[in-house]
């Protein structure tokens, strides 16, 4: 029954996506639309066969960009959340500044940036997405190490434990899942953030760039075969990310 | 040798300003090694507050606290007692024998011997085969007999528990009270036990201690003549019944302080 499930599980989805793929395939045949209007999926998947080394450099130019973000963004926020959560004060220092630092348009800053630093550099874009990645762990890290149950707390002190035996029995513990939480949405965002940098400017060698090109040269199929290799990059990152949280938290699914 | 010794102790919150609570005024209370002590009364009574001072969780505003002739404080800093609350409090990332393990880790204790008393311990709540789960596996009167077995892993001569069979059912509550009795019994635990609930206090307790609201203060003591064996015959005895009333009847004046000092401020606050 199990493996059934599982089969029914891949196979419903799956069975979606082809139904979908033949309907766009032959609207555009039947329909007879033009290649600038929409492509056919036929004619993407022949440019992504073509192109495949050109996307994989594209993609692999985005993705490191995506990653370095990621991960900086990451060790910051943890960090950061570990300060804010020993001295509560800087709370209400930190919390107004993250909030309006979140609500300028990252486009804004990505010109700024471009300004800052040399135009062949992806600094610039890397920054981007560290700064994107940072708030939203820290966020959510700061609550993990914050929001204990007062009964664990109360349970740490009877026992006469110290702050750091606290900290590192209950608040890291506690935190963890938060953590990955964080990374869930952070994966996909960091990718996204990356890709929409490219916009702004700067080295023409990522996915966001060479859809900008492609289009702007008429070659749709072309661009789609890039927006395929975003998709597959997006996936990549929130993949590893499940995987990730399914390999630390040793089976306390509720 | 008493094993707890309150004097004079007493507890306001926000001292001086218009928020002040009188949560507790010059309590007195002497518990012996081996007895089993029922803190009862309506809410706003300060039955938890005592308890935790004498765990040391807060501090008194006044008056003093010992337990087993040391101060609250130096009884806490050697883990003199253990603790049980409302909710289980077990930790999920944990396995059960290593949620019993933990105030061990905090003793300082090597592995080989923490997991020994653990498994002990599971025994003594008659959980043995449990050990690997995790807490969120276990109902919800599994989850507070671990809890009990935490509390006493490190074999601390007296037992606090703040209504830990609040949120059982009936049927589960009385099993754990009779568990409970066995428990104490076997390691010679002194137990002091915050309830809400009459036949709860005087199944388990030698002596109740009754508590009344505004200012939090013990307004009466009842011994519970049931003998030191209890069982489930216990609960259909004559006995039951007449310390039952007699708990009851010493509820009832505080209740009655309680409505008049409603009358005289004019409120309705229930």
């Amino acid at each position: 029954m199990k493996i059934l499930t599982r089969i029914k599980n891949i196979l419903v989805p799956l069975s979606f996506g082809v139904v979908f793929l033949l309907l766009w395939e032959g609207a555009v045949r039947v329909f007879d639309l033009k290649p600038y209007f929409l492509a056919a999926p036929s004619k993407i998947f022949e440019q992504f066969t073509k192109n495949t080394s050109r996307i994989w450099d594209a993609t692999s130019v985005s993705g490191t960009n995506a990653l370095v973000g990621l991960i900086i963004g990451t060790i910051l926020g943890i960090a950061m959340s570990f300060v804010l959560s020993r001295f509560s004060f800087l709370n209400q220092l930190i919390t107004p500044l993250a909030i309006s630092l979140n609500a300028i348009p990252i486009f804004v800053l990505v010109a700024v940036l471009n300004n800052m630093y040399s135009i062949t550099s992806e600094i610039p874009r890397r920054f981007m997405v560290t700064l994107v990645v940072y708030f939203i762990v820290l966020v959510n890290v700061a609550k993990g190490l914050t929001q204990v149950r007062s009964t664990h707390v109360e349970l740490m002190h009877s026992y006469a434990a110290s702050d750091i035996e606290i900290l590192r029995k209950v608040r890291v513990p506690n935190a963890v899942p938060y953590l990955f939480t964080a990374l869930k949405v952070a994966a996909p965002a960091s990718v996204i953030t990356a890709f929409v940098s490219e916009y702004f400017g700067g080295l023409q060698n990522g996915l966001g760039s060479r859809i900008t090109s492609n289009i702007a040269n008429s070659k749709n199929a072309a661009a789609w075969a890039y927006v395929l290799g975003a998709c597959l990059l997006g996936l990549a990152f929130y993949t590893v990310s499940i995987i990730l949280e399914k390999i630390t938290r040793k089976g306390e699914t509720k | 040798m008493s094993a707890v010794e309150v004097i004079g102790a007493s507890k306001i919150f926000n001292q001086g300003k218009t928020q002040q609570v009188d949560a507790l005024v010059d309590v007195n209370l002497t518990v012996d090694q081996g007895e089993f002590v029922s803190l009862i009364g309506p809410s706003g009574c300060g039955k938890s507050t005592l308890l935790r001072l004498i765990a040391n969780l807060l501090e008194p505003t006044g008056g003093s606290l010992m337990v087993n002739n040391k101060t609250v404080s130096q009884a806490r800093l050697d883990q003199d007692y253990g603790m049980a609350f409302q909710q289980a409090g077990l930790f999920d990332w944990r396995t059960v024998s290593k949620n019993i393990e933990l105030p061990l880790e905090l003793k300082g204790w090597d592995k080989e011997k923490r997991s020994a008393r653990a498994a002990e311990m599971l025994e003594l709540v008659k959980l043995p085969e449990f050990a690997d789960l995790y807490p969120w596996q276990l109902s919800g009167g599994m989850q507070q007999r671990i809890a009990i077995a935490r509390a006493l892993a490190a074999h601390p001569p007296l037992l606090l528990m703040d209504e830990p069979f609040g949120a059982l059912d009936e049927m589960t509550r009385e099993y754990m009270q009779g568990e409970l009795l066995r428990i104490c019994g076997e390691t010679a635990t002194t137990v002091v036990f915050v309830t809400h609930s009459i036949p709860e206090a005087v199944y388990l307790s030698n002596r109740v201690v009754v508590m009344s609201p505004r200012p939090g203060r013990i307004t009466s003591v009842i011994d519970v003549d049931l003998g030191a064996k209890r069982n489930e015959d216990t609960r259909a005895a004559d006995g039951f019944f007449r310390n039952i009333t007699a708990v009851r009847e010493a509820l009832r004046g505080t209740q009655a302080d309680h409505a008049s000092a409603n009358a005289i401020r004019g409120l309705e606050d229930r």
